[in-house]
């Protein structure tokens, strides 16, 4: 009985049929893109954007220029110089060259912080049209956003 | 009529060659007479970098090996550092371990059904594979922020916690993939253009399979029973209970099939591993500096491409003195010599995409 | 009506209007494939350039302008440059013998819906679109390079064989209809009641397969397969010449699908003519029945092409001669006998 009934199968072209139908019923269903810039998917709470420096909510930074992240990164991606100014607590990073053409967003600088000054941020556009756009000094280890992107490509496009 | 036998070259720029890999045909007419790859437009130096590297630093560098399926490298290597330096990893981290492994497994069947698919012709299985893995793809995500170069299995367990949120999200991605690999499935399984494609094609007897020491689906979809995870069990597979679906004819088709079998396996699995989830640390301890005193160890696990081994080779630095990394699909593309003789030039390409090959593991 | 606006400007019109007709329904096709391929596979499709995405053709078409022109060193010029247009004026041609609706009354003036009608205008309109295999041959051997000559071959032997069954097929509906004449058979069709689809399903599949792999479209694109050969025996042209070949391809299913609406499901009529309580879709000009018909079949085009892998070519080969050419002929042999017993 089987072999007559693959013989219809054959003869009536069923699986060109199912496999027609697949793709009509997937024609009237939702589509999954996103338009994209109108609507941007935040990325998830842990994704590993571009590292960036924070401070304290008072202000001061975090960074106390222990060079941890800079043993730790495996692709030499940090250059930091570090002084301890008279009368403070801690180290202060004078220099803290970073690049982003090396990076490879492993996470063990962020990971080995003592004090989470340096974390991933959820920037993803990370794209430029110079090269030194991609090395960030001391005080551009902060900017994010509007900022983040003049730096990057000179203000060829919106954060947002 | 005299025959007439020319070189083709399959550059190292074409769609379907799944990555940059040359290929000299020597075709007659249609009909191949012999398949050479030329390999190395990808190499990286990656084993000599990693000479230069802490055992740590290597982690996030294996991802770029197997791109498709990075965390099956990061286990890889890490149950090889670990057997090396005799380190216990905890019962919670081998089994969120299991899970991640099985997930990418899944993502990277996927993955490969999609590309294959399109080679053929079908060009919406891709699209509609590829939005099944995007919900994998999201899982990794809010698990460790990357989608790709995941770096998710450390040394000494998993980067993180699998929390109790977490696994409900991955139980929920459990049930949506089915749907759309039963999409997937109706457009190709009974297909009559996609038997023709593939049944018969590119057939390799299991005694060739061995000899080529062809691994994982290609050597299962020859007859082989040959799987890491039951045969030489690592991180508490032998804990679950799942099957290993075997092919009978070692053709195109058969691997086809296998291949999506172990996505459902695979599914069997993570859901196993997330009810039975011990108690404990998801990484063992792990000293500041990891030193491991001299040694050598070969590591092997069984990868979505096949047999991925480890040969860490230490000095008591921090650095590893050599490691070698054998990669299946490497020695997969051997056998692509005499699976293509004899078939026909379109055919190729469905050798070629049934083998499951990425050029990053493959030139490293 | 005056004999200059009855003699020169209204045929004149007329093959303005006959070259302008697939021209639109190409551009029509660009976006529809795009946009239906891509809603198919869960996913927008161009929907930036204008509105919906419908300027996209245009804007493929000024890129495609502005491409370098580029030559082979040793590539044969004459043949080089003549086969993008032989594909085209192929294609064209054959829409000279179209009947698009009926014949309009403006006055005392006829107008006729098509340029030319001949007793074996069937015939002429299969010719004339078998033209485009030199374009295809000129264009393989012309670009002296390996891949587009192995397409270029594929294709040939693709077509010529799957023209067999072709005729064959149209040879029943001939049978039928008692005439090649392509309005005769759409009036047949009316006077019968019941259109040839219906009545000849095996002759309308065996068509419709055969003009799908005449066309070299999915699942039969494999000459032009673009994992495979990168484009087959377009890969080394560039800019106008590569549009041509595109723009040929399309006007070429626009074609077919004008053929089987034609031949197989009433032309400009409307359906269900007995039935009495549809009366009111006579309201719909023939002329609009006609492109609904005709974009039905293009949108079967797309749809096939997005769900289908490709057919190898021997299999291709294979079909054909073993399949579809013995039950080709088998339908003429089973039609030409219920016509005698009848």
């Amino acid at each position: 009985m089987s072999r007559v009934l693959r013989l219809l199968r054959t003869v009536f072209l069923v699986d060109i049929l199912s496999g027609l139908g697949v793709t009509l019923r997937l024609y009237f269903s939702r589509k999954v893109t996103v338009p994209y810039p109108e609507k941007v998917q935040a990325p998830a709470p842990r994704f590993r954007g571009l590292p960036r420096l924070f401070r304290d909510e008072a202000g001061e930074p975090l960074c106390i220029a222990c060079k941890l992240c800079q043993k730790s990164c495996g692709t030499n991606c940090f250059d930091i110089e570090g002084r301890k100014a008279e009368g403070v607590r801690h180290m202060r990073p004078v220099k803290f060259d970073w690049t982003l053409e090396r990076c490879s967003f492993c996470g063990f600088c962020v990971e080995v912080c003592p004090t989470s000054a340096i974390r991933f941020s959820p920037e993803f556009r990370l794209t430029g049209v110079r090269r030194d756009g991609l090395v960030f000094h001391l005080d551009e280890m902060y900017l994010t956003g509007d900022a983040l992107q003049e730096h990057l490509c000179g203000g060829c496009r919106r954060a947002t | 009529m005299e025959l007439r036998e020319y070189d083709l070259n399959m550059g190292p720029q074409h769609p379907s060659t799944h990555g940059v890999l040359r290929l000299k045909l020597a075709v007659d007419n249609e009909v191949v007479l012999g398949v050479e790859p030329v390999l190395g437009y990808l190499h990286r130096g990656m084993e000599k970098l990693w000479e230069s590297l802490t055992f740590t630093q290597v982690v996030p560098l294996t991802d770029r090996l197997d791109y498709i399926a990075s965390l099956s490298n990061n286990l890889g290597y890490c149950l090889a550092v670990e057997k090396l330096a005799g380190i216990e990893v905890p019962k919670r981290a081998r089994y969120i371990r299991v899970v991640l492994a099985e997930l990418q497994r899944l993502a990277s069947h996927l993955a490969w059904v999609g590309f294959m698919a399109n080679d053929i012709g079908a060009m919406s299985v891709l699209l509609y594979a590829f939005e099944a893995r995007e919900h994998v793809l999201d899982i990794f995500e809010e698990y460790c922020g990357a989608r790709l170069t995941v770096h998710g299995i450390r040394i000494g367990g998993a980067v993180r916690d699998l929390d109790a949120p977490l696994a409900s999200r991955i139980r929920a991605v459990l049930e949506k993939i089915p749907e759309r690999l039963e999409d997937v499935r109706a457009l190709l399984d009974e297909n009559r253009i996609w038997k023709e494609r593939t049944v018969g094609v590119g057939r390799i007897s299991a005694a060739d399979a061995i000899d080529y020491g062809l691994t994982g689906p290609p050597l299962r979809a020859s007859g082989v029973a040959w799987d890491m995870r039951k045969d030489l069990p690592y991180s508490s597979y032998d804990d679950f209970d799942f099957d290993v679906p075997l092919g009978a004819n070692g053709d195109v088709y058969d691997r086809y099939l296998v291949r999506l079998e172990e996505i459902c396996q695979s599914i069997r699995i993570v859901r196993q591993a997330l009810e039975g989830l011990p108690e404990g640390d998801p990484r063992a301890k792990m000293p500041r500096v990891l030193k491991i005193a001299p040694g050598e160890v070969f590591h092997t696990i069984e990868a979505p491409k096949g047999v991925l081994g480890f040969t860490v080779r230490s000095n008591g630095s921090d650095k590893p003195e050599r490691v070698k990394m054998k990669s299946p699909s490497f020695i997969n593309l051997q056998a692509l010599d005499h699976m293509c003789r004899g078939n026909l030039f379109s055919d190729v390409i469905g050798i070629l995409g049934s083998l499951d090959i990425v050029l990053g593991e493959i030139d490293k | 009506m005056t004999p200059f606006v009855a003699d020169v400007l209204i045929p004149v019109g007329k093959i303005v209007a006959v070259i302008l007709y697939p021209m639109v329904m190409v551009v029509v096709m660009i976006w529809l494939e795009r946009r239906v391929v891509a809603l198919m596979q869960l996913r927008l499709g161009p929907n930036r350039v204008g509105f919906q995405g419908l300027a996209q053709p245009v804007a493929d078409a000024v890129k495609l302008f502005f491409k370098e022109d580029i030559r082979q060193r040793r590539a044969d010029k004459l043949l080089f440059n003549i086969s993008p247009i032989l594909v085209m004026a192929s294609s064209l041609l054959a829409f000279c013998f179209l009947p698009l609706g009926e014949p309009v009354r403006i006055g005392a003036y006829t107008l006729t819906l098509w340029i030319a009608e001949s007793p074996v205008g069937l015939l002429i309109v299969l010719g004339l679109s078998s033209i485009s295999v030199f374009g295809v041959i000129f264009g393989g051997w012309a670009a002296n390079s390996k891949y587009p000559l192995m397409g270029a071959l594929r294709s040939v032997v693709q077509v010529l064989s799957y023209e067999i069954p072709l005729g064959l097929t149209v040879l029943t509906v001939a049978f039928l209809a008692r005439s090649m004449d392509l309005v005769e058979i759409v009036r047949r069709q009316e006077a019968s009641g019941v259109w040839y689809g219906f009545l000849m399903p095996v002759s309308f599949v065996v068509f419709w397969i055969s003009a799908v792999a005449e066309t070299n479209r999915a699942p039969f694109d494999l000459p032009e397969a673009e994992s495979e050969l990168v484009a087959g025996y377009h890969t080394e042209y560039s800019g106008m010449k590569f549009a041509y070949f595109y723009m040929a391809e399309y006007a070429h299913m626009v074609l077919v699908s004008s053929l089987v609406v034609n031949l197989f499901f009433g032309g400009w009529l409307a359906p269900f003519p007995s039935v009495k309580a549809l009366d009111f879709l006579d309201v719909v000009p023939g002329f609009l029945w006609y492109l609904i018909k005709i974009m039905f079949f293009l949108y079967l085009y797309v749809w096939i092409r997005a769900t289908f892998p490709r057919y190898r070519f021997d299999s291709l080969i294979r079909l054909v001669w073993k399949w579809l050419i013995p039950l080709a002929l088998a339908n003429v042999l089973v039609v030409i006998l219920v016509r005698f017993l009848r």
